[in-house]
């Protein structure tokens, strides 16, 4: 079955001679491995069309049953050149890279790959020293389209509303915020200001997000990293996003 | 494990080999002549205990320094700075570069695990700050990984008195423009030059 999907590059390697094995999201069939035959070539039909980030209209050979299928064209739109200028940007975008590769499978929809064009065009266009920030954003709303939403408005234990004062704990086991009665009966978890869970609230409904002090980022960063680590790894290391959520001077 | 399945699995670690070609392989050297084999075997183990990379640029060598550093013909104040040392072949096929070059050993790229502190941009700062060195070329691949990782460079070499230049990228010569797609087109349009 050819499949004509619009796609991003995710992650490519090359392959024997000329070839490229590219794993691309697509906004109907998910998570795709792709064989690009030729691709290296000077004069390959692909050209530098399938560089990473790229978006375009791709042209998919799907054969049931295969784990690699066969690429057969790709028209660029978009080519996020200004995740380079930058290594905040390029390593924020490698880290929306790999969570989307490990945990999203060909199942997933429309809604992923909206959020995750918009998370890079959004990082793309990062002012100096707010990389960090777009990237904490389109990581959350990611882990919101898997499925894995943190609870922000009622306690993830016993549902009850939550009346936020100065600051909340945010159990990462429950899953989001936990009231005064689960958080004196459940150990663990993190103390977030008011403002941290406006913040999250804010991405997790697809807004940009305020700009961030070193230290509030850094937080934020460790909160999603924990959350992450808690809800959808499995054990195997995620060499971008950890490398990402490690990094102090990513500002 | 058999000595079969030990090679077979030797070889499928390589690039673009599979485990069925290494099969195919191993079964192809079974058939091979006993000497013939003897040569392959003893050519590796050659490889691995003579050829390292150059003191000075990281190119693969035999010697202390690479040939390209060992000749007195080459311009010592003009580095580039390539990827890989299988890069350095095809610059010195096209036969019109007279400097030297500076191996990184990669380019940054996260979600394979390589940062900017496993490459060795630090031992080309360390060239540069000696005072020899006019320019130094940033020749990573035309890909977002080595754009990043040339800027990265950049960066780190743009407090010495050194010129940072970048290789051009935009139409291979011998191409069609009607068939040259958007992303390499805008790239030769902004690195166009002037006709003199």
């Amino acid at each position: 079955m050819l499949l004509a999907t619009d796609a991003i590059v995710l992650h490519s390697m090359e392959y024997l001679e000329s070839s490229r094995i590219l794993r691309m999201l697509t906004r109907e069939a998910g998570v795709q491995a792709v064989i690009a035959k030729g691709a290296r070539r000077p004069r390959s039909r692909f050209g530098a069309a399938l560089d990473l980030f790229a978006q375009g209209s791709a042209e998919i050979l799907l054969k049931p049953g295969r784990d690699l299928q066969t690429l057969t064209g790709f028209d660029v739109a978009r080519g996020r050149s200004g995740l380079a200028e930058d290594l905040a940007r390029f390593t924020g975008a490698a880290a929306i890279a790999d969570v989307v590769l490990r945990f999203a499978h060909d199942d997933a929809g429309p809604e992923l790959f909206a959020i995750v064009a918009e998370a890079l065009d959004g990082i793309a266009a990062a002012p100096q020293g707010s990389a960090r920030e777009r990237t904490i954003g389109g990581v959350w709303r990611i882990v919101g389209a898997l499925g894995f939403s943190p609870s922000l408005d009622a306690c993830s234990i016993c549902h009850a509303s939550v009346e936020v004062g100065d600051a909340v704990l945010f159990h990462h086991r429950a899953g989001g915020i936990l009231c005064a009665r689960c958080a004196r009966a459940h150990g663990g978890g993190r103390a977030i200001p008011r403002e941290a869970l406006d913040a999250l609230r804010g991405w997790l409904a697809g807004e940009a997000g305020p700009a961030l002090p070193s230290r509030e980022g850094r937080a934020h960063q460790r909160l999603l990293h924990e959350f992450v680590r808690e809800h959808l790894a499995d054990g195997r290391a995620l060499r971008a996003f950890d490398s990402w959520a490690s990094d102090p001077a990513d500002a | 494990m058999s000595a079969i399945d030990d090679l077979a699995t030797e070889l499928s670690r390589l690039p673009g080999i599979g485990r069925k070609t290494a099969l195919r392989l191993t079964y192809h050297l079974l058939k091979q002549s006993s000497d013939q084999t003897r040569r392959l075997a003893e050519a590796l183990l050659v490889l691995g205990e003579r050829v390292h990379p150059c003191a000075r640029c990281y190119n693969l060598t035999e010697q202390e320094l690479c040939d390209i550093c060992r000749d007195p013909r080459r311009d010592v104040a003009l580095i580039c700075a390539v990827e890989e040392a299988s890069d350095i072949g095809a610059i010195e096929r096209a036969g019109e570069f007279r400097g030297t070059y500076h191996v990184l050993g990669g380019r940054i790229s996260p979600l394979d695990g390589v940062g900017p502190e496993d490459l060795r941009i630090g031992e080309l700062v360390e060239r540069a700050r000696g005072g020899v060195v006019r320019e130094v070329i940033v020749a990573t691949n035309p890909s977002l990984e080595g754009e990043a990782t040339a800027l990265y460079v950049q960066r780190q070499l743009a407090p010495l008195s050194v010129t940072v230049s970048r290789i051009a990228r935009g139409l291979p010569v011998g191409g069609d423009l009607e068939y040259a797609d958007g992303v390499t087109i805008a790239q030769a349009l902004s690195a166009r030059r002037e006709m003199r």
